[in-house]
């Protein structure tokens, strides 16, 4: 019974995971030429700041486990800047001229990429919510801030400019990515610009981070 | 005899590569990747980050004077430890964990060379 059930399981991860909708995905991504600036193949293959400075867009390979479905839905169809700077740069302002996608190719391309996953992220690590810890964290402790905005009181955008905004991050990543960013940067990112937490902070603490982060959410 | 000379070949070679600083030019990569985020381009302190928000003035590595009053060991502890190894602030985050040993000495050579100081000798 276990086996038939572990099979009857595979097969609806096998349809899901190649599902027509994630194929179409993966020609509408290659016919708009998606691939000249995201890779899709991973693992990681930066190795030297001149790799990471030569790509013209962040990579994909792990694109389901870090975003949200909704929300990639939503940015294909209608892309606002993330970054505030340009990619790779630091002296210019992101143009936010990344190609919109209609509704149809939109869905595609995001079944296409929520199937790229890592698994290195594990699921129902991390609950978004409040937490003072990591919000001392992020603002005091350490520099998050210093690199990234985030709405701060009274819903003031606050924060630096050089990495990923983190404003509505909360809608935008999956909580569980955002711990295995942490703990694990040189599986996502082997070369980038944030240093390494790891052996600075402890699990615990990135944990709290991670929680904080993802309670980022448009606030009322 | 054969395998005795290779052995030492490539145990200079390995300790070669190993301990081989960083070169001025891979060290300049290094500063404008990582430091000119906050400390600019040209080191002035003028970085993307530093808006009229930012809690501090990142150090200008340009001012000789500024400069003068750290020793190449202060410069070096920040780098690896962050600002709050020298009761400084905590938006200079530690790097220790990022960057190699070569790249942070190759680093604190750079600094000297923006502020054209020899920096306080300890």
């Amino acid at each position: 019974m276990k086996l038939l059930l572990t099979a009857a399981m595979s097969v609806v991860f096998l349809a899901a995971a190649s599902s027509p909708g994630s194929a179409a995905g993966d020609a509408v991504f290659e016919a708009k030429g998606c691939g000249a600036c995201h890779y899709t193949d991973g693992p990681a293959k930066e190795k030297t700041i001149d790799d990471q400075l030569a790509k013209k867009g962040p990579e994909l390979w792990y694109a389901g486990s870090k975003f949200q479905k909704a929300w990639l839905a939503e940015w294909l169809a209608d892309p606002q800047p993330i970054r505030p700077m340009k990619f790779n740069n630091l002296t210019e302002e992101n143009p936010g001229d990344h190609p919109k996608l209609a509704g149809d190719d939109a869905a595609a391309v995001t079944d296409f990429l929520m199937t790229l996953t890592s698994a290195d992220v594990e699921a129902g690590k991390v609950k978004p919510k409040k937490n003072p810890k990591g919000r001392q964290i992020f603002i005091k402790k350490m520099p998050c801030s210093g690199c990234h905005q985030y709405t701060g009181r009274k819903k003031k955008i606050s924060g630096g400019r050089s990495g990923p905004s983190l404003v509505d991050a909360g809608l935008r990543l999956n909580p569980d990515w955002i711990l295995a960013y942490l703990q694990k940067p040189k599986v996502f990112k082997p070369v980038k610009m944030m240093p390494v937490f790891v052996g600075l902070l402890s699990d615990k603490d990135m944990k709290n981070v991670a929680r904080h982060v993802a309670s980022f959410k448009p606030k009322k | 005899m054969k395998k005795l000379i290779k052995i030492s070949v490539l145990a200079v070679l390995a300790s070669t590569f190993v301990m081989a600083p960083a070169t001025a030019s891979e060290t300049e990569k290094v500063f404008k990747f990582y430091c000119a985020q906050c400390h600019g381009l040209t080191g002035k302190g003028d970085g993307p980050n530093v808006t009229k928000d930012f809690p501090v003035s990142p150090r200008n590595f340009t001012s000789a004077a500024e400069m003068d009053k750290l020793t190449d060991a202060d410069l070096k502890n920040v780098i690896l430890d962050g600002g709050p190894s020298v009761s400084k602030s905590p938006m200079m985050p530690p790097w220790g964990k990022t960057l190699t040993p070569e790249q942070v000495d190759g680093l604190v050579k750079h600094l000297r060379v923006l502020c054209k100081c020899k920096g306080k000798q300890g």
